[in-house]
């Protein structure tokens, strides 16, 4: 194979590694700040089936992608409301109700698709929007700076994340009442409330990563589009360590294995296809391994809490 | 005193009844948008799984699978792990159990049969307690591993029964479906009501129930299971080896699964195919959580899950709708109960919510 | 911790439950269709993904529906019971219509083999259908689309087409009637181009479109211009290539040009309308199965089709050679091999 082939192949494994690190990046950041306050929620793969749904509907029918992305994030919303007052307010075991939103997120949007759409059905969706110089760069320039708009927003949520967390008030809030909450309660910070708002978050970030696929991806919706990547995604958070600069290097370790599987594939080198379809499972259960050391941990995940009680 | 105990059951069997009638009230809005008629759609779902002995043994045929991961997921959660790799684990059991049983033929079935039953539940374990070691030794949480693994071992699966362990016949008649070959019918267990697919699998996972049960509670092992469940530090103090019994509980958990799976082997297909753990690793953790992580009461629990997923399933077909709208259903149907847990644990709860939530009214009758 | 007190309620309730139910169900034997004085064909319709997955499910239901109009819709009822892949649900819908006294149950898929046999012995009245599949009974047809030769076709004409010489597949898992189709597909490249490289790869899923997308990506960054691939997943591919200028798609299952006329060269096309009506024929002449039911061009109900928009970009000469092959086919003179090893 000659140099200018085998160059625009690297090229292509790596814009598509950052193409496909979208939506698990974007999910995963924002299952980091439900994670953050306390409460895990299963239910990621749900809210990006609505967010995917009504993301690609409200395209369809506007005619106006961004309108698209802006309802997205309003149904995100509205699933981590839900789930605020079942697993915040209700104080419910979180593992179960997840799988609950879960189910209900998957069966909605398979339901709306068939009565307000009825078939597969495109949509002009995102176009790829270059950046003005950077993209002329070579190699660079393709792979960084040449995606539609949600791909610059989910790696630029990283650096604001990490902010937001670290070097917020906010942000201290967060983790006080994911790791004591009794101490914050106690300080006259509401943890009810801050586990609503982290809910809320982070569910808007599923439902925009969902319309990170239909929006801006294949622009197109289909039952079950995201095929578990939610649950890939909160698998992310428990590989990031609740860390955004964690959480972009198991997204990116995770996309690249699978964009240079595919490519493997294609090129034809002579083994069971399966063996590289799971090489990105592989690849990340390897790569936490190996980089084993002090664990932490949010103290008071999944734990619901009740004011006067120990535990 | 005995007049009290009584209200405390009312109340608490009406919580979950209203638990169950505000989901359906929420999934009629969906049926009505479906343009069919919820009284009869619900009829269905109620009646179907009960007025027939078709809807009886299919739903006993699901609660097998869904009580034996059920089992498994008690012991992991008792222990403090919690184990979402069913999926995975189930397959590893199902194809392990079909190529023993495949490479078994002639061999009397008392003796072939509880072997193709150990190597189903040895395979799940193995699966299991890979999440267990990496948890224990290497500190990898057990839920990043185990949705990695059920990924793999769903790869690994295929690739075995499309590969050496196909069904010849597919590969004669150029069909190429990715199964194994049918098991000796000596093989099969044996069905329990003729005309049905119910099958003495179902028996086994009970009386497995109770063997847990025996385990968990009145032997030392199991007790220091739930010991280091219960508190890994003061577990350490006490002399228990945490990493030792947290690779055992995976492994138990992952063997139960391995096990369902070659129950479903051998009692329900008599082949390893496609989907064949039918999405009971997930939904055999709703059954233990219904069950109250309590390996009797996973039994009711079990076979309420099956009602439902069959329940549903048939008023899918008899109203006509989208296939979807059962799901979205079901998702519901968890979300209430789960939610009423509290008003279970805690009745006081009732009243702090009307307090809250209707301040006007609040309090009033109050019945702790 | 003292709490299975209410276990015990509920333990007791079910096993009411049950207790009525045991003594209900008892009461109702299995009633058995009479087949002869039918005046509807009952039709239940088993299938592993949606009808609108514009792929193999879709194209029953299509087919189904045009017999419908056909007959006149009080002469058929059709219930369909849809996302069936677990066998075990499978498995419980079709004993489910059997026993509700649906005259044919069509179970759409290859995995339903195994509960199609079992559940057949117990309701000879009924008939029974399914495919992809070869094991027909007395009461079962199945029906096996040569996906082979459309595929051969398609692999010709992407032979033929190519100018970077270079031809991908979106597989999905390798096995059933992908495995036919890749390889017919690459005898038709082979025939039509030596020089042509076909790649084949897989996503190790049927239903994940983005993996299929991102698939057919990779494909066209390493060189590939013409493109195809099998089940429900390949909508995925198709809107990739179509955001690609001068790429082209190749259909199989059904005709999927209307996702994207200026990319759909052509399509292999089951037509279901046919095979069905003969199942209702066959069992009015008292036919209940027993039959293979092919599916090839020289049953006539297998179509290729091309997007009659794009026609212009098929040469004279390339049209003809396919035509001659196709005809070569339907007497049996050309014979696409599928049987492995």
């Amino acid at each position: 194979m000659d140099d200018v082939a085998s160059q625009s192949i690297m090229i292509g494994i790596l814009a598509a590694g950052i193409r496909l690190a979208t939506p698990f990046l974007l999910a995963a950041l924002g299952e980091m700040f439900v994670q953050r306050s306390g409460v895990y929620n299963l239910g990621v793969e749900g809210v990006m089936l609505m967010g995917a749904f009504l993301g690609f509907f409200v395209t369809l029918t506007a005619g106006n992608p961004y309108m698209g992305l802006l309802t997205s994030l309003a149904i995100g919303a509205v699933m981590g409301l839900l789930m605020g007052l079942v697993s915040v307010t209700l104080k419910a075991e979180q593992g179960i109700s997840g799988i609950g939103l879960y189910m209900l997120g998957w069966g909605l949007s398979g339901l709306f698709y068939r009565l307000y759409v009825g078939g597969i059905t495109g949509i002009e969706g995102l176009q790829p929007q270059p950046i003005p110089l950077l993209e002329k760069i070579p190699v660079l320039g393709p792979v960084l700076f040449q995606h539609n708009i949600i791909v610059y927003l989910a790696f630029l949520l990283v650096p604001l994340a990490w902010v937001v967390l670290f070097k917020t008030s906010w942000g201290l809030k967060v983790r006080a009442v994911g790791t004591t909450p009794e101490a914050a309660d106690t300080l006259g910070v509401s943890v009810d409330k801050v586990r609503y708002q982290c809910l809320i978050l982070g569910s808007m970030l599923a439902g925009l990563a969902g319309a990170a696929l239909t929006v801006g991806n294949t622009h197109m919706f289909a039952d079950n589009i995201t095929a578990g990547r939610g649950f890939i995604a909160i698998a992310l958070v428990y590989f990031g360590r609740w860390n955004p600069w964690g959480i972009l290097a198991g997204s990116l370790l995770f996309s690249m294995a699978d964009s240079f599987q595919l490519f493997v594939q294609v090129l034809g080198i002579q083994f069971p296809y399966e063996l590289a379809v799971i090489m990105p499972y592989v690849v990340t259960i390897i790569a936490l391994a190996v980089t084993f050391g002090r664990v932490w941990a949010p103290a008071a995940l999944g734990r619901p809490y009740e004011r006067g009680s120990r535990g | 005193m005995q007049w009290k105990k009584h209200k405390t059951w009312l109340i608490q069997t009406g919580i979950l009844a209203g638990a169950l009638a505000g989901a359906l009230l929420v999934g009629a809005l969906f049926l009505v948008l479906a343009k069919s008629d919820p009284l009869t759609a619900y009829g269905v779902l109620f009646s179907g799984p009960f007025s027939s002995q078709f809807g009886f043994t299919e739903t006993l045929v699901r609660a097998t699978p869904l009580l034996l991961v059920g089992l498994g997921i008690i012991i992991s959660f008792r222990s403090g792990i919690i184990n979402i790799g069913g999926e995975g684990q189930i397959l590893m059991g199902a194809v392990a159990a079909a190529a023993v049983a495949l490479a078994l033929p002639g061999v009397p079935a008392l003796i072939a049969l509880p072997l193709v039953f150990l190597s189903g539940a040895l395979a799940g374990a193995f699966w299991g307690g890979i999440a267990g070691w990496l948890k224990a030794r290497l500190q990898v949480n057990e839920i990043l591993s185990t949705v990695m693994l059920n990924q793999i071992a769903a790869q690994i699966y295929l690739f075995l029964i499309r590969g050496f362990l196909i069904d010849p016949q597919e590969v004669a008649y150029g069909t190429g479906v990715p199964q194994t070959a049918l098991l000796p019918d000596g093989l099969w267990l044996e069905r329990l009501i003729p005309g049905s697919r119910l099958h003495t699998g179902f028996l086994l996972a009970v009386a497995l129930a109770v063997v847990v049960y025996i385990f968990l509670w009145k032997t030392p092992i199991g007790f220091r299971l739930r010991a280091v469940g219960a508190g890994p530090e003061a577990s350490r103090y006490a002399g228990i080896s945490v990493s030792l019994y947290t690779v055992l509980a995976m492994a138990l958990a992952g063997g139960m699964a391995g096990m369902a799976g070659a129950v479903e082997v051998a009692g329900l297909h008599h082949r390893a195919l496609e989907d064949i753990s039918a999405g009971y690793g997930f939904s055999g953790i709703v059954a233990a959580l219904f069950g109250r992580l309590h390996p009797i009461g996973a039994i009711p629990a079990s076979i309420l899950m099956g009602a439902l997923i069959l329940g549903a399933d048939m008023m899918q077909r008899a109203v006509n709708v989208p296939a979807a709208i059962v799901i979205a259903i079901q998702g519901l149907i968890i979300l209430f109960v789960v939610s009423s847990d509290i008003l279970l644990r805690k009745p006081e709860y009732l009243n702090r919510l009307k307090k809250r939530f209707f301040p006007m009214k609040g309090g009033a009758q109050s019945n702790g | 911790m003292k709490k299975p007190s209410w276990i015990r309620r509920v333990a007791l309730g079910m096993v009411a439950l049950f207790t009525v139910g045991l003594v209900a169900g008892c009461g109702g034997g299995q009633q058995a269709a009479a087949p002869k004085a039918e005046e509807k064909v009952k039709i239940a319709l088993i299938l592993p993904s949606t009808i609108d997955d514009a792929a193999w499910a879709q194209s029953m239901y299509e087919g189904i529906k045009a017999v419908e109009t056909k007959m006149g819709k009080d002469k058929l009822e059709l219930r369909v019971s849809e996302r069936l892949s677990k066998p075990v649900d499978a498995g419980a819908a079709i004993r489910q219509a059997a026993s509700e006294g649906f005259s044919i149950v069509i179970a759409h898929g290859s995995q339903y083999q195994s509960v199609v046999q079992e559940v057949a012995k117990e309701f000879p009245k009924t008939t029974f259908a399914y495919g992809t599949g070869f094991q027909s009974g007395p009461n079962i047809f199945a029906y096996d689309p040569q996906a082979q030769e459309g595929a051969y076709l398609l692999g010709f004409l992407a032979g033929k087409l190519t100018k970077s010489n270079i031809v991908g597949i979106v597989g999905p898992v390798e096995a059933g009637d992908a495995i036919k189709y890749n390889k017919g597909f690459e005898q038709g490249v082979k025939a039509a181009n030596p020089e042509a490289k076909l790649r084949i790869a897989y996503t190790g899923s049927f239903g994940d479109i983005v993996k299929a997308g991102e698939l057919a990506k990779t494909h066209m960054d390493a060189g590939a211009d013409v493109i195809t691939g099998s089940s429900q997943q390949s909508v995925g591919g198709i809107k990739a290539v179509a955001a690609k200028p001068g790429a082209y798609w190749l259909s199989t299952d059904m005709d999927q040009s209307s996702l994207a006329p200026e990319t759909v060269l052509a399509a292999q096309a089951y037509n279901w309308e046919k095979v069905v009506t003969k199942m209702i024929e066959l069992r009015k002449a008292g036919t209940l199965g027993g039959q293979h039911l092919t599916i090839s061009f020289a049953e006539g109900n297998l179509d290729l089709k091309i997007n009659p928009k794009l026609a212009d970009k098929i040469p004279a000469d390339v049209k003809a050679a396919v035509d001659k092959a196709k005809d070569e086919i339907v007497k049996g003179a050309l014979k696409i091999e599928v049987s492995s090893k």
